[in-house]
């Protein structure tokens, strides 16, 4: 508790010495227009305390002071979050009744604060004279009404230009006018903007004063929005409807109240309809610029291109700065050419802007970002931007200067220096057009041909093939079965052919002529092997024999018989032996023959 | 049939026996028409179509014409038509190219540049689009298309020797995993053999049909439902587009057009492929 009243103690202290710090600000308040017979209210407020005395109010020569100077002060201090905040004001205020209708001068008010003397700017007020009709209710506009008149509220909507190019911009603001009081609003159905993009305003809510059809009215703005057209053409704004809750005063004339007048307050609603705007919305001049995109207003063009000497595949970008008034929002990023060989990628762009009363200022940044995919000396032609201007009405084009990139083989190959006009990085062949293809030159062609099939000689040709084939086969045929005869009888005579040889062995033996026997002996051997498994005697050996009695089941004991006989039959013709001995093996031969017979017979 | 075209054949006939009046007629044709196909290339080089145009007709007159003569001639129409930028086509040259096209690809259906320039030409054509054939018969016909007919007969009768020399080695070998193979490969190659000679038939057959037209006006002529001018006008097809003649009555012929509607027109209006 007790440090709290100490705070509470030091709180004014604290409060004042951020008041001797802050800013001191001295202002007039008188409103710009009045009518001839209708009191207004002057109010000087300051938000510092004044020193006592120190206010010298104007003369106000024109006008006759009703009441005033009335002081009122007050002072309010605010925690808002643990923030401390205060203020101070201070206000005089006056009640004049303009003299004659003009123009006059609220003069200079001057008032001191702690030494220093403020004063405050001198203030036009516009007196009119009201006309006949609306006289009657003029004087009594500050009191409460007794009756509302069809013109005592009104809706309205203003705009400032019905008259413009596609992509200007307009103010449209709907405001309130009445003489009477207004309690509160009930609904309010904005119109729709059809065919243009809209974007409200901030704006001052302040109510003021205004002349409409010879009356004074009190204005309060309700709505401001900045209209663009996006077609062009005539354009209707649709009105805006909005109910209000006005109050009527009516004296009762049977009950006199001697105390509070007999006057009965009653509130009662009325639809107010604004007026339909129509707004026409020009098609732009013939004779645009090529690089003419719909920009409209008034811009600047300024850019950042790379250094003139980068490498190949190396990333670098250009920035194009686009500032001014105009429809910013709905510019499209101006064009580069860019060398074929640039690998170039989507466009960023950051914008900078802000509504005003005049349409969207600011500055748009676009960044085009690329990739110089191949060495070489490239150009980026001059970069174009054209905008239409409606204050001079004319097309304006702002340009870049053409720019000289030199790209340098970085070295890892894939950098090929070839003229930038015939290189085609990547994609797919396009087929440009199509057309018939050319004439067939060279020589004057052979006549056509007959069809061949089903001719004469088509039929010949397959009959002769066939007849050729027939022969053919008939002449290998009758060869090979001969060949298989010869064989055959070969082998079925091969036992007597043997016999015939051995028989002239034995013969040979008896004549004691060794080689000779030998030689018949050997010959009647292999013969006999090569004519009954026909096998040239040339390709026999005696592993071969073997084999091939083997295959024939011949028991292996006679296979190696008939292999001893041939052996020692060798050994025997060249080597000096008994006569004896070539009986036991004529004996051996004829037994082992007719051994092999056996068997291969069975 | 086709009176215009025979006396203009019959004029290119006159002059070229006025011009070369010594030789025998066999030289003296065969020289007439070198001579002209080179003129006619050089006109068609210099873009004198007309020019190109007549001197490819003469070889046609000469009967020496092959597909690359009929390849060239309608290459000149379609120039020649072209060369009219205000009123392309107006001489009737779309129709003409297109019925030369046609009559290269008939003698040559192997004719790759006469398919694909008879494409272009049809763009500009009203004709309609042909009814589908079924799969089996698009790929009969394309495999068909692969050769000409004395392209597949010499192919069948290749085949047909091997067939037979396989049949031989079945017949006469002794080995019998070679009389296997070869008893196999005679069977594959005779039923090649037959599948050739069905080809190279089939492209016979395409080649001599002679019911196909082409339509041969300059803007569009009227097709009737019946062979009577004031029966009603069903179709108006316009220069270029293929027909078949159906039958004739008078000198009005009904032909069927590729979607498979029928009606009746005039004879002269029409040029048999």
């Amino acid at each position: 508790m007790m440090r709290l009243r100490h705070f509470l103690l030091v709180l004014p202290l604290l409060m004042l010495s951020w008041v001797a710090s802050a800013q001191v600000s001295f202002t007039v308040d008188a409103p710009a227009l009045t009518a001839l017979g209708q009191p207004f209210r002057v109010a000087f407020s300051v938000d510092a305390q004044p020193e006592n005395g120190s206010f010298a109010g104007p003369s106000f020569a024109d006008f006759d002071i009703l009441a005033g100077p009335s002081v009122s002060t007050g002072h309010s201090v605010q925690f808002i979050n643990g923030k401390q905040s205060s203020s101070y004001n201070c206000t005089y205020t006056y009640v004049l009744m303009p003299r004659e209708s003009g123009t006059f001068t609220i003069g200079s008010a001057s008032i001191k604060v702690e030494g220093k003397t403020y004063t405050t700017k001198p203030q036009l007020v516009e007196v009119i004279a009201e006309n006949e009709s609306a006289g009657g209710s003029a004087a009594s506009s500050t009191s409460p009404e007794t009756s509302i008149g069809k013109d005592d509220v009104l809706l309205r909507l203003k705009v400032s230009s019905t008259d413009l190019y596609k992509g200007e911009s307009l103010r449209a603001s709907l405001v309130l006018y009445t003489r009477v009081t207004v309690e509160n609003i009930e609904s309010l159905t904005m119109p729709p903007f059809d065919g243009f993009w809209s974007q409200e305003l901030t704006f001052d809510n302040a109510p003021s004063r205004e002349e409409y059809n010879g009356r004074v009215y009190e204005t309060y703005k309700i709505t401001e929005l900045l209209l663009s057209p996006q077609e062009s053409g005539k354009i209707v704004i649709p009105e805006a409807v909005m109910n209000v809750g006005v109050q009527v005063v009516v004296q009762d004339k049977r009950s006199y109240d001697p105390i509070f007048g007999g006057r009965q307050v009653y509130r009662i609603s009325r639809e107010l309809k604004s007026a339909p705007v129509t707004i026409n919305v020009k098609e732009f001049p013939a004779g645009a610029p090529q690089s003419f995109n719909g920009a409209v207003g008034s811009f600047t063009l300024s850019s950042t291109m790379p250094e003139a000497e980068i490498e190949a595949n190396s990333a670098d970008q250009i920035e194009l700065t686009l500032s001014g008034t105009g429809n910013l929002k709905f510019i499209t990023a101006p064009r580069i050419a860019f060398p074929e060989s640039f690998e170039v990628y989507d466009t960023k762009v950051v914008d900078n802007v802000k509504l005003t009363t005049t349409g969207t200022t600011g500055s748009i940044t676009y960044t085009y970002p690329f990739v110089a995919r191949s060495a070489g000396t490239f150009t980026i032609p001059r970069i174009e931007f054209s905008f239409f201007n409606p204050e001079t009405q004319s097309y304006e084009t702002l340009a870049t200067e053409p720019f000289t990139l030199v790209v340098k083989d970085d070295g890892s190959g894939t950098a090929t220096t070839t003229p930038s006009s015939s290189y085609n990085y990547g994609g797919p062949m396009r087929q440009l057009d199509r057309d018939i293809r050319f004439i067939n030159t060279g020589k004057l062609p052979a006549k056509a041909l007959a069809p061949f099939i089903l001719t004469p000689l088509y039929w010949l040709v397959i009959v002769v093939m066939v007849a050729l084939a027939i022969v053919i086969f008939v002449v290998l045929r009758k060869r090979l079965r001969e060949r298989s005869n010869t064989v055959a009888r070969r082998m079925r005579h091969a036992d007597k052919i043997a016999v015939q040889r051995l028989r002239m062995a034995e013969r040979y033996m008896r004549d004691e002529n060794r080689h000779a026997f030998y030689e018949e002996m050997l010959r009647a051997m292999w013969g006999y092997i090569s004519d009954k498994f026909n096998i040239p005697v040339a390709s026999l050996t005696k592993e071969k024999i073997r084999e091939e009695l083997y295959r024939r089941n011949v028991a292996e004991t006679t296979a190696e018989q008939f292999c001893e006989v041939i052996s020692r039959s060798e050994e025997a013709q060249y080597a000096p032996s008994a006569t004896g001995e070539m009986g036991d093996i004529y004996a051996e031969a004829v037994e082992v023959i007719s051994k092999i017979e056996s068997a291969v017979k069975r | 049939m086709r009176p215009i075209y025979n006396i203009i054949c019959a004029a290119l006939v006159a002059v070229v026996v006025a011009v070369v009046p010594t030789r025998s007629h066999a030289a003296d044709s065969a020289t007439t028409a070198r001579a002209s196909w080179d003129a006619g290339i050089e006109a068609y080089n210099a873009r004198e179509y007309a020019a190109a145009v007549e001197a490819f007709e003469m070889v046609v007159t000469l009967e020496e014409a092959s597909a690359d003569v009929y390849y060239n001639l309608a290459n000149a129409y379609f120039k020649l038509g072209q060369q009219n930028t205000s009123r392309p086509f107006a001489g009737g040259e779309l129709g003409r190219a297109v019925l030369n096209y046609e009559r290269a690809l008939k003698l040559d259906p192997t004719h790759d540049d006469a398919r694909y320039n008879l494409d272009i030409a049809k763009d500009y054509t009203n004709d309609t689009e042909a009814v589908p054939e079924s799969f089996i018969v698009r790929l009969w016909h394309s495999m068909a298309g692969l050769m000409t007919t004395n392209g597949w007969v010499i192919f069948s009768l290749v085949v047909l020797g091997l067939a037979l020399a396989a049949l031989c080695t079945y017949l006469l070998n002794g080995n019998v995993v070679v009389r296997k193979v070869a008893f196999f490969l005679s069977l594959i190659l005779g039923l090649l053999f037959i599948l050739a000679t069905a080809l190279s038939l089939t492209q016979k057959g395409a080649a001599e049909v002679d019911n196909r037209a082409v339509i041969l006006v300059n803007d569009t002529t009227p097709v009737h439902a019946s062979p009577d001018s004031a029966s009603k006008v069903i179709r108006e097809p316009s220069q270029g587009v293929s027909v078949e003649v159906e039958r004739r009555e008078g000198d009005w012929c009904e032909v069927r057009f590729a979607d498979g509607e029928k009606g009746w027109v005039r004879s002269a209006n029409i040029e048999i492929i």
